[in-house]
């Protein structure tokens, strides 16, 4: 029974008598059910003396006796005692019976029943209110409404109870009139409020009619379409364009001397990554960069994120620009530590935070407004509402904190402008076509168009130089040939281009249309082929929007869309093209290519598109003549399924190494449970039986654990004793000469390492390897105190490892690829230093289902066993192994857990019936077995590795049926450890094949696995 | 409103032996009741009369599951050692054969004593209300009797004394649906 409706009985009860009985020995029904139901103290006092009555025969009028028995008053001791009225005084009945009865005790307990009956009868029973309990001739029309309309005698109650009911009802918000609601200034402060907490985009509006709104890291997102989408995003993404906003990715201006800057940056990112910020093409500020940061020296370990980054062009001056987007989870971590590098601590003064007066004024106009004095404000303060809608402060930064920093010693700034700079994203091949479709470069001009407004001013400026107007002939011709270029994917990867256009609003078409390429400017000519190979030169990567001055400019002067609407009707000829002449605005942007997909062998370019960023103010003014060119629109669902297809980890849920993936994590496994447990018992999945340890979040550091134990536990993964050495060298002698050579080479140096075994002592191995192991032991060792495990992003391991994934023989695909990356044998002597180096590391792998099966988030990426591959070769139609059913060796223990609460519940019960009715159970016994769910392993895990019948390798973070290659495929992480083991113990044909399993599953299906770099 | 309609007897235990009094307790009456009524009508009219006697709460309501050792189980709504009354509870077309076995109930038992005594019928409402107005009606006329009847003074100081202090009085009650209009009822 629920407490509500207990307590209701009770309530209820309150008043009611309890049944009185003579308390000779308290037994067990002797307060019957008085905890609740007494009458309240005091009414029956006197009953409590000791004397007794006897009852005569007649009904109509008993006879007496009014002999005393006994003295009054001999068993007063318990009066103090509050609760029930009759139950106080504890005689000995059964010894000291009565003969007879008094006058006084006769008269008195009937007095008293007489109160307890009045008591009882004359408050009202029921829940229903007090014109309902009138009899139905008494009723009246509007009864509940008008009190006057009752007998006098209840008006009084009817009052109170009317009361209350306004008390409970809502309070009626002030604002009245929907009209007054709608009211543009009104409006505009009411969504000021709403966005207090989470920043909305510029679209947001336009998202929230559309989309699922969710509430992250301190912004409004769209999470995908209301309507059907699924289908059609991928399709959108393969054949058209896909539309998405970025705006709320955070973006970090560094500004500094180059060496300066080089120098430290340099500190939190490795070359064995990939990129670093040093990149020549990259620096030159031609082409954009991404890459993960790390906390200062302190790669491998403790990532703080990926970012993507941009140089501003040189342009003569010694300060260079840089930009570092990231994604707003990621921001605080990586912020800090570029302040941290940068010493950069103290606030810079003279940028006044714009957004922070903004909102201080919202917040001073919302409380100053009372709803009497609004009229009076609106055409003061009014005006001034209606830009503070637009700009922005950011979801992540306090607002009242500054966001520039300054260096004292090398006079680096760090400004964060995020939000500053609006950036939207077209994914797919058409995404050329609508850009030059919607975006015309602006037209020279060299006269201002009004002299009072600032409008335009620096593009007058600027047109009277004539090297920048010959740039910005340069830069709108090449704008003029990406029309000749089929897909996006076609330049190469991270292409910028600056341009400056005009306001896309004047050319909207009329009708929603879908752009096709055209086909005629598909020329051949020389041109485009030279932007094929040599790409967009650096000096038209310049762009204006760089400068903040102009930004702010353009933000500042930009035509209303009510001005334009008017300036629309007054035009001569409705419908025709409105040529707004000088006074049109032009806007500095930033094209930026994205590669797509690049890694891995199928499916090249795939996801390619455009970045465009924007200076804020102007989001809607281009997101609409976008929409009209019949883009589709995708949210944050859209954008995982994007990185899905390209098989690229997402941020940050496939970041398990730095504290947004963490916190994501932890987020995520709070959101299962909880859904699991909405679930009645017995229809939740038992993944005790099913053998899951952790189906809700997985285990990293125990994974990686578990398998450095293995290793060091068992000696014949050091020492293969089976017959895979002769097999390995065979192989080695069959595939092409130089590797064998390697071989026999470091076969002295193997011995060396079999000696050893241990780690402590592998720092020979370490030497031999080659140029990657740059890092010293004392910092390895700490390595492995400080944090779990790292995920391994080292490219020429991963390259390697990539080229041992694939089957030997068979197709012979490797000697292939054996040749062309000049990659080793795996043996011993390269992949022990290799695991001495990274104990604990996690490799990030692409796997794709063989025959049947859907992987699901969080399925189980294991080992086969021998027989298995023995049997997928032999039987056509084999799926996979099934795990045998696991015993629940919990739900005995939680059952009996159950039992014991509910016992010591009822004991309780008894307890405070019995004894004190106040008292309560103990909250804390319930509360301890609250941790105990049947069907899910308590806290502390066994060896997930050797949990099931097959050897557990990693978890899938992320798993679908992919619309792009037609199966089912998963991403997620191994350890690197025992992938080698696996690897190392496959057969040459069967290299790289695992199993899957989806957590609530028992049946296990066969998946290639492959690392693409 | 669809529910169950209930009898409720109200009756008093007649006894010559005082010490009966300490019998008057919810299992023995029930049981004696069970009892007769299985003597006279056998296990059709047991049936009949236990049926409503599974739990329940006063408003009549039908209540399923029982819950042992909270509200009274048994047949038996209301009792009051002190002055034997007792109120039953049964369905009301299995009230006929409730109230022709009463009279068969001779004895109470409790604690391995028995002592013989009479159920006197005074009631039979449809409702716990009704019933509780009665008894308050049954009681004055009680003490008004027994004040007539009076015959020292020290007593006639007794009874009055108890009169005047059966009328509720205006408590400061907290919770605030509680009304108290009624002092000029009683006497």
């Amino acid at each position: 029974m629920s407490g509500a409706r207990e307590k209701k009985r009770a309530k209820k009860m309150r008043n009611q008598p309890a049944s009185v009985t003579l308390l000779a020995e308290p037994g067990p029904f002797s307060g019957g059910g008085s905890s609740r139901a007494c009458p309240s103290p005091g009414d029956v006092r006197s009953e409590q003396q000791n004397l007794q009555q006897k009852f005569s025969n007649q009904s109509s009028g008993p006879s007496y006796r009014k002999d005393h028995y006994f003295p009054k008053g001999q068993n007063r001791g318990e009066r103090g005692r509050g609760r029930g009225g009759w139950q106080g005084g504890r005689q000995s009945v059964s010894e000291e019976m009565p003969k007879y009865i008094t006058v006084s005790t006769f008269a008195q307990a009937r007095a008293a029943e007489i109160k307890a009956m009045l008591k009882a009868v004359t408050q009202k029973s029921s829940n229903s209110l007090v014109f309902q309990t009138l009899p139905r001739h008494m009723r009246r029309r509007a009864m509940s409404h008008n009190i006057k309309r009752l007998p006098r005698r209840l008006q009084e109650i009817a009052k109170k109870e009317a009361e209350k009911a306004v008390h409970q009802k809502k309070e009626q918000s002030k604002t009245k009139c929907r009209k007054a609601r709608r009211r543009h200034i009104n409006l505009v402060a009411e969504f000021n409020r709403r966005q207090r907490k989470n920043i909305w985009l510029e679209t947001h509006i336009w998202h929230a009619k559309r989309f699922h709104m969710i509430k992250k890291w301190g912004y409004c997102l769209g999470d995908s379409p209301t309507e059907k989408c699924y289908r059609a995003c991928y399709r959108a993404m393969t054949k058209h364009c896909l539309l998405q906003d970025l705006s709320y990715y955070c973006c970090l201006e560094l500004t500094g001397k180059e060496n300066e800057l080089l120098k430290q940056l340099a500190r939190i990112c490795s070359i064995d990554t990939g990129l670093t910020f040093e990149e020549a093409c990259c620096l030159s500020g031609r082409f954009e960069g991404s890459l993960n940061l790390y906390r200062a020296d302190r790669y491998p370990e403790d990532m703080l994120g990926p970012v993507t980054f941009i140089w501003k062009p040189r342009d003569g001056s010694e300060n260079r620009h840089l930009w570092i987007w990231m994604h707003p989870a990621v921001k605080q971590d990586i912020l800090r530590e570029l302040q941290a590098i940068f010493q950069c601590s103290e606030p810079e003064e003279i940028y006044i935070p714009e957004p922070v007066t903004s909102i201080q004024e919202e917040k001073q106009m919302d409380v100053v407004l009372s709803p009497g004095k609004k009229r009076k404000k609106e055409d003061k303060e009014g005006e001034k509402a209606v830009p503070v809608k637009k700009i922005i402060g950011d979801g992540t930064r306090d607002p009242c904190q500054s966001y520039s920093w300054v260096s004292q010693a090398t006079g680096i700034v760090i400004s964060d402008r995020t939000m500053e700079i609006l950036r939207y994203r077209l994914i797919g091949p058409l995404s050329h076509s609508v850009l030059t479709e919607t975006l015309k470069a602006a037209s020279l001009q060299t006269e201002k168009a009004d002299s009072e407004t600032e409008l335009n001013n620096w593009w007058v400026e600027n047109c009277k130089d004539s090297a920048k107007v010959s740039l910005h002939e340069r830069q709108s011709a090449i704008f003029e040939l990406l029309q000749g270029i089929s897909s996006p994917s076609e330049m190469p990867p991270g292409t910028i281009l600056g341009l400056t256009v005009g306001d896309p609003r004047v050319n909207l078409p009329k009708k929603k249309t879908k752009t096709m390429p055209d086909f005629k400017k598909f020329q051949d000519n020389d041109k485009v082929r030279h932007l094929y190979l040599a790409g967009v030169p650096v000096d038209c990567a310049h762009s204006f929007i760089w400068n903040q001055d102009i930004c702010k400019n353009v933000t500042e002067n930009k035509i209303s869309e009510q001005e334009l609407n008017h300036m629309r009707a007054q035009l001569l000829v409705p419908g025709s093209h409105l040529d707004l002449g000088p006074s049109e605005s032009k806007i500095p942007i930033l094209l930026v290519q994205q590669p797509g997909k690049v890694a891995g062998e199928d499916l090249p370019g795939w996801g390619s598109g455009w970045d465009i960023y924007l200076p804020k103010g102007w989001g809607m003014a281009f997101w609409i003549p976008f929409i009209y060119r019949g883009v589709r629109v995708g949210g944050l669902q859209e954008a995982l399924k994007h990185s899905e297809y390209q098989r690229t980890p997402h941020t940050p849920n496939d970041f398990p190494d730095c504290q947004a993936g963490m916190q994501f994590a932890k987020e995520l496994e709070a959101s299962l449970l909880e859904k699991f447990k909405r679930r009645p018992p017995a229809k939740r999945a038992n993944y005790v039986k099913l053998g899951t340890l952790s189906p809700f979040i997985c285990p990293w550091g125990q994974l990686t654990k578990n398998w450095e134990g293995r290793m060091i536990a068992s000696g014949e993964f050091v020492h293969p004793t089976s017959p895979h050495p002769d097999h390995c060298a065979t192989e080695g002698q069959s595939s092409c000469g130089p590797e064998t050579e390697v071989v026999k080479e470091s076969s002295p140096e193997t011995g060396e390492v079999e000696t050893t075994m241990e780690i402590t002592s592998s720092e020979d191995a370490l030497k031999t390897e080659d140029a990657t192991g740059t890092q010293d032991i004392s910092e390895r060792d700490q390595t492995m105190t400080a944090s779990d495990f790292i995920v391994l992003r080292s490219q020429k391991v991963l390259m390697q490892l990539s080229a041992w994934c694939y089957p030997t023989a068979g197709k012979d695909r490797r000697i292939r690829l054996i040749s062309r990356l000049g990659q080793k044998e795996l043996t011993e002597d390269v992949f022990l230093p290799m695991l001495m180096r990274y104990p604990r590391a996690l490799v990030w792998v692409h796997l794709s289902l063989l025959r049947k099966g859907n992987p699901e988030l969080h399925a189980m990426i294991c080992i086969p066993t021998k027989d298995d591959l023995l049997r997928l070769s032999k039987d056509k139609l084999f799926c996979g192994p099934q795990e045998p059913r696991h015993r629940d060796i919990f739900k005995q223990k939680v059952q009996k857990l159950k039992e014991e609460k509910k016992k010591k519940k009822k004991k309780d019960n008894m307890k405070a019936i019995e004894s004190d009715p106040t008292s309560f159970p103990d909250k804390e016994t319930t509360e301890e077995y609250e941790d105990l769910i049947l069907g899910l392993w308590p806290d502390a895990l066994p060896d997930v590795t050797s949990h099931c019948s097959r050897t557990l390798l990693g978890y899938v973070t992320r798993g679908d049926f992919s619309l792009a290659v037609g199966c089912g495929e998963a991403l997620g992480f191994v350890s690197l450890t025992g992938l080698l083991y696996m690897l190392h113990n496959q057969p040459a044909d069967k290299k790289g094949l695992v199993l899957l399993r989806s957590p609530a599953s028992l049946q296990y299906r066969f998946a290639r696995l492959n690392i693409e770099v | 409103m669809v529910r169950f309609k209930n009898r409720y007897v109200l009756c008093e235990v007649v006894s010559e032996e005082p010490r009966c009094r300490q019998c008057i307790e919810d299992r023995a009456v029930s049981l004696a009741v069970r009892d007769a009524v299985g003597r006279v009508h056998g296990d059709y009219g047991l049936g009949c009369v236990s049926v409503s006697f599974t739990g329940g709460d006063p408003s009549g309501e039908p209540r399923l599951e029982t819950r042992p050792g909270r509200a009274s189980s048994g047949p038996v709504k209301y009792l009051n050692a002190y002055t034997g009354v007792v109120l039953l509870r049964c369905r009301k077309d299995a009230c006929g054969l409730l109230c022709s076995a009463l009279p068969f109930v001779r004895q109470l038992e409790s604690r391995n004593q028995r002592y013989p005594c009479v159920l006197n019928t005074l009631h039979i409402g449809g409702t716990i209300r009704t019933c509780q107005k009665f008894l308050i009606q049954y009681n004055r006329r009680q003490m008004l009797l027994l004040l007539q009847n009076c015959t020292n003074e020290e007593d006639r100081r007794c009874i009055q004394k108890s009169l005047l202090s059966c009328s509720l009085t205006e408590e400061p009650s907290k919770s605030g649906d509680e009304e108290d209009d009624d002092g000029t009822e009683t006497d």
